[in-house]
């Protein structure tokens, strides 16, 4: 058997990395403005900053082309300067970023959700910056939340398929994560090679969710409430 | 409030009690109004001045405690005094520590300690940077009797030792008389009366704060006769007679209200004044007392407590004689 091409490693886990990095901390503000607040239209921001996780990829993929296309509003611009978006490594790692931003937000908009607002209080009457209660109180207590959403996140841009596909194509080297890989693969009559990228990705998913929930236990013994499940519906 | 004071504010639930703690330490904002505390304004709605809680100098223990979860205790109480020198700040811990007979557990953490020790650190916490002012947000209400007893003497300790005012919210009677120098009465949106103890349950601005005081019997009169110090009041078919301290409000075919607490009217005696003859309509047997509910007039009511060590339980359905004792009769309003 020839030497097998690892460069979908490579590309996925780059991708993945910096995709979960743009939603945590995306994610992170985001949920945290939104947590505290009410205010007319909320529900149907929130339903947008959700809805990624509920379209088809497709959708997905040709939305984003239809702002980051050649033609697109926002991808003529790149166009002009040279660094087109689409078929480039950016854009695997912003539809990686797109599908899994829902996860992230929600989850840790859950987290800070859940906590208890005297608390804060407390926190502003021994006078505390609104800065200092956000770092010494409400991300430490939003920590297993966060965490939680992190590793979905980074699990969920692993596996991201068909937006990237649309928008970042399949080329070898550059965009070809494993997924795309797989499926390629696959129809090329490979099935030992795209095999091997399964247990690959089982692997890596199947090691963020079991890091995940001893995370959580152990996290645990801080809040008197209990931490939310990774379930299939989070 | 002047000097160092314990304020109750007593009142029902839901009323705003816990609104008004919140507004003062700067947790939420009135619409209107104004609030003075040692002479600096922390907030004034025509001046558009408005101190964020973290500038207020203000302690407050909240009903469930409010600790952080993911602190030990130790630093939970130096939350409030972390720009203070670790030296000075770690030997201000141990002191309230101490004070509230919690050495050694300066390193567990909240979710290990019972409901009493939880409600002493939040407490510690709130005394660490030494507030100008204490707001404690129904301290009694989780507890049980005996803790509570004990959280009442520590409450009262520590308030000698404190320099500055303390204020809690309450909806139990026995609590704010207890533990306070002044009371506020609220009810649902609004502030009632407030004042010295004794004068809030001697001399009631009105009916519902005598209610809320525990006057149940309110009796609605006219102002029948004046002579001397005696003032009459006609009720119906008969009369009180009673010897206020201040008649000159008063005047002949005046409407005036007058209340006398369960526990003072008394079974005839030798007594002539005040007296009247009223059916058993109901009694209930609580621990030391038996309550009963006379009946002397068309729906007029009178509730009576009696030591259940002045003698036997009294029969339903029979007449007795009951003496409303002059001294213990306050005018409503008055």
């Amino acid at each position: 058997m020839a030497v097998m091409d690892l460069n979908p490693l490579w590309i996925s886990l780059k991708t993945a990395l910096v995709a979960t990095a743009i939603t945590f901390i995306l994610g992170i503000i985001i949920a945290r403005w939104m947590a505290g607040r009410e205010f007319k239209g909320k529900s149907l921001l929130d339903g947008i900053f959700i809805l990624p996780l509920v379209l088809p990829p497709t959708v997905v993929g040709f939305i984003l082309l239809w702002i980051l296309g050649r033609n697109g509003w926002l991808g003529s611009l790149f166009f002009e300067i040279g660094r087109p978006v689409v078929f480039s490594w950016s854009a695997t790692v912003i539809a990686a970023a797109v599908v899994s931003f829902p996860l992230m937000y929600q989850t840790a908009r859950g987290a800070f959700e859940q906590i208890d607002a005297n608390i804060e209080d407390a926190a502003r009457t021994l006078g505390a910056s609104e800065w200092t209660i956000f770092w010494r109180v409400t991300i430490p207590m939003a920590w297993p939340g966060i965490a939680a959403g992190t590793i979905l996140a980074f699990a969920r841009s692993l596996g991201e398929f068909g937006a990237t596909l649309m928008l970042a194509g399949n080329i070898p080297g550059r965009t070809q994560t494993i997924p795309v890989a797989i499926y390629f693969l696959v129809e090329g009559g490979r099935q030992q090679q795209a095999v091997i990228w399964v247990l690959v990705i089982l692997l890596i998913s199947l090691a963020s969710i079991v890091a995940l929930n001893y995370w959580k236990k152990y996290q645990r013994r801080f809040s008197s409430h209990p931490v939310r499940e990774v379930t299939a519906d989070s | 409030m002047v000097g160092q004071e314990i304020m109750a504010i007593l009142g029902p639930s839901g009323c705003g009690k816990t609104m008004t703690l919140k507004c003062i330490a700067g947790l939420m904002t009135p619409d209107r109004g104004r609030i003075v505390l040692n002479e600096q304004v922390l907030f004034d709605s025509q001046q558009g001045i408005n101190l964020p809680a973290r500038q207020r100098k203000i302690g407050f223990l909240f009903q469930n405690y409010a600790l952080f979860p993911h602190l030990t205790v130790h630093d939970n109480i130096a939350f409030g005094i972390r720009q203070l020198p670790a030296t000075e700040r770690n030997e201000r811990v141990q002191q309230l520590l101490g004070k509230m007979r919690l050495d050694h557990f300066g390193h567990r953490y909240p979710v290990e300690l019972s409901g009493g020790q939880q409600q002493r650190v939040a407490l510690a916490r709130a005394l660490a940077p030494e507030p100008e002012v204490l707001l404690l947000d129904e301290p009694f209400s989780a507890l049980d009797t005996q803790v509570k007893e004990r959280l009442e003497a520590e409450l009262l300790e520590i308030q000698s030792d404190f320099q500055g005012h303390v204020l809690f919210v309450t909806h139990n009677l026995a609590e704010a008389y207890r533990l306070s120098s002044k009371m506020a009465v609220y009810e649902t949106g609004g502030l009632l009366q407030w004042g010295e103890r004794q004068t809030i349950i001697e001399r009631p601005a009105n009916e519902k704060v005598a209610r809320l005081t525990g006057m149940e019997n309110i009796f609605d009169g006219i102002v029948s006769g004046i002579e001397g110090s005696r003032v009459d009041i006609g009720l119906g078919t008969g009369y009180l007679s009673l010897y206020p301290d201040n008649l000159n409000r008063l005047v002949v075919n005046q409407e005036i209200s007058v209340a006398i607490r369960p526990e003072y009217v008394k079974l005839a005696d030798s007594r002539e004044e005040n007296c009247l003859t009223a059916e058993l309509i109901d009694g209930k047997e609580e621990l030391s007392f038996y309550s009963y509910t006379f009946q002397f007039q068309e729906e007029t009511n009178i509730k009576v407590h009696i030591s259940k060590s002045a003698g036997p339980r009294l029969v339903a359905g029979k007449t007795y004689r009951l003496c409303l004792p002059s001294e213990n009769l306050v005018i409503i309003g008055g």
